[in-house]
């Protein structure tokens, strides 16, 4: 844990408790989101800066290009300034974030849904004997347009576990599920992945 | 720890994750040591799906983008409260005009005649000798109605008077001059 030197003003420094750069970071962001509450456009902005990447990134690997990727995270940022009125920090801001994302990627998907051919559920074999053999070759995109046929909740579950580094129980409160039900998306997800990618030839052991 | 380890286990020890005796069990057993490192080439597999990075001066575009789709918005949450109740208004009227029949049952009708100064129609007098006067045409003198009606009457003729009770009998008010 790292401390951070700061300047407080004349007199104060004494009776300042040094604190780390995430407890720091966490306190910038209350602040930001109670401002952000009270109609502050500037303050909305500091959320805007800060989770701007991640949630450009999470549209992008739903709608595989950037045109529909800024769109998506711009409409993100407009539903979450229209609602930031009733966050009431029972989650993560990030969590709460998230959630509205997924849920703005999921509507533009059904929206588009003719694009989309989507793998059936029932393609999963949660063997645990199964191999995951991949084809080496792929490349990003052809991984990405796989990972774009994927079922909604095993794309989400896939999508916010791997890319984004969230836990187990971070991505439950997101999708709303419990973490035995992610953890079962994520194996199927691999799964049908490695078997979309592989095409129908599959080596059993 | 003897038996294989679960699909949740086997994911978590692929992600790296995992308890101690788990990571035990996968490293000394075969079977599920191979397992293990197919679910992470499926992993490794998964993350080539890289997003292609955009410009370092797209985030700042992206951050002007909201803030001018949260301006828009802003400006249809005021016209749409300033609209609004003018809309609630016309819709309200609407159906007023179209519906009348709705709010006919609620009509008070007034307990009392309204006042006036003038007799009622059926009482005036004055109003009959006039439609006499109307239908004796160019036989009676003109009315200068600076006078009363009164001082005319008084002024007529003999014939004139004649006059006016056969018009006044042709209208049916007779015996009333």
């Amino acid at each position: 844990m790292t401390s951070v030197a700061l300047a407080f003003p004349p007199g104060l420094a004494s009776s300042a408790v040094p604190r780390s750069g995430a407890e720091l970071e966490r306190e910038a962001e209350r602040d930001a989101i109670a401002a952000s509450k009270r109609g502050e456009r500037e303050a909305f902005d500091v959320l805007v800066e800060r989770y701007q990447r991640p949630i450009y990134r999470l549209c992008y690997r739903y709608v595989n290009n950037h045109e529909d990727a800024n769109d998506l995270a711009q409409e993100v940022f407009l539903k979450a300034w229209r609602a930031i009125g009733r966050f009431r920090g029972e989650s993560a801001f990030s969590t709460w974030l998230y959630r509205i994302a997924v849920n703005a990627c999921l509507n533009f998907r059904a929206r588009s849904r003719p694009e989309a051919r989507e793998l059936d559920e029932a393609l999963v074999d949660p063997r645990p004997g199964a191999e995951w053999q991949v084809v080496r070759e792929d490349d990003a995109s052809r991984v990405r347009a796989a990972v774009g046929r994927l079922p909604d909740k095993q794309r989400a579950t896939l999508i916010l576990k791997l890319f984004h580094d969230l836990t187990h129980e971070e991505v439950a409160g997101i999708l709303g599920s419990s973490v035995g039900t992610v953890k079962a998306n994520l194996f199927h997800a691999l799964a049908n992945l490695r078997r979309e990618m592989t095409g129908a030839r599959q080596v059993r052991s | 720890m003897t038996a294989h380890v679960s699909d949740d286990v086997l994911l978590d020890l692929a992600l790296g994750e995992g308890a101690a005796s788990e990571r035990a069990h996968a490293g000394s057993c075969e079977a599920c040591a191979r397992r293990v490192e197919e679910a992470r080439s499926a992993v490794a597999l998964a993350q080539r799906a890289e997003v292609p990075e955009p410009s370092p001066l797209y985030w700042q575009a992206l951050r002007r983008g909201v803030g001018q789709r949260i301006a828009e918005d802003g400006q249809k949450a005021r016209r749409f409260a300033i609209l609004a109740p003018l809309a609630a208004a016309a819709a309200l009227t609407a159906v007023l005009v179209a519906a009348p029949g709705l709010f006919k049952k609620s009509r008070v009708e007034p307990g009392l005649a309204a006042w006036s100064a003038l007799p009622a129609e059926d009482e005036d007098d004055d109003l009959r000798v006039l439609e006499g006067m109307a239908l004796s045409g160019n036989d009676l003198a003109e009315w200068d109605r600076t006078e009363g009606l009164g001082v005319y009457l008084a002024n007529l003729t003999d014939d004139e008077s004649q006059v006016l009770a056969e018009g006044l009998r042709a209208h049916g008010q007779g015996g009333k001059s």
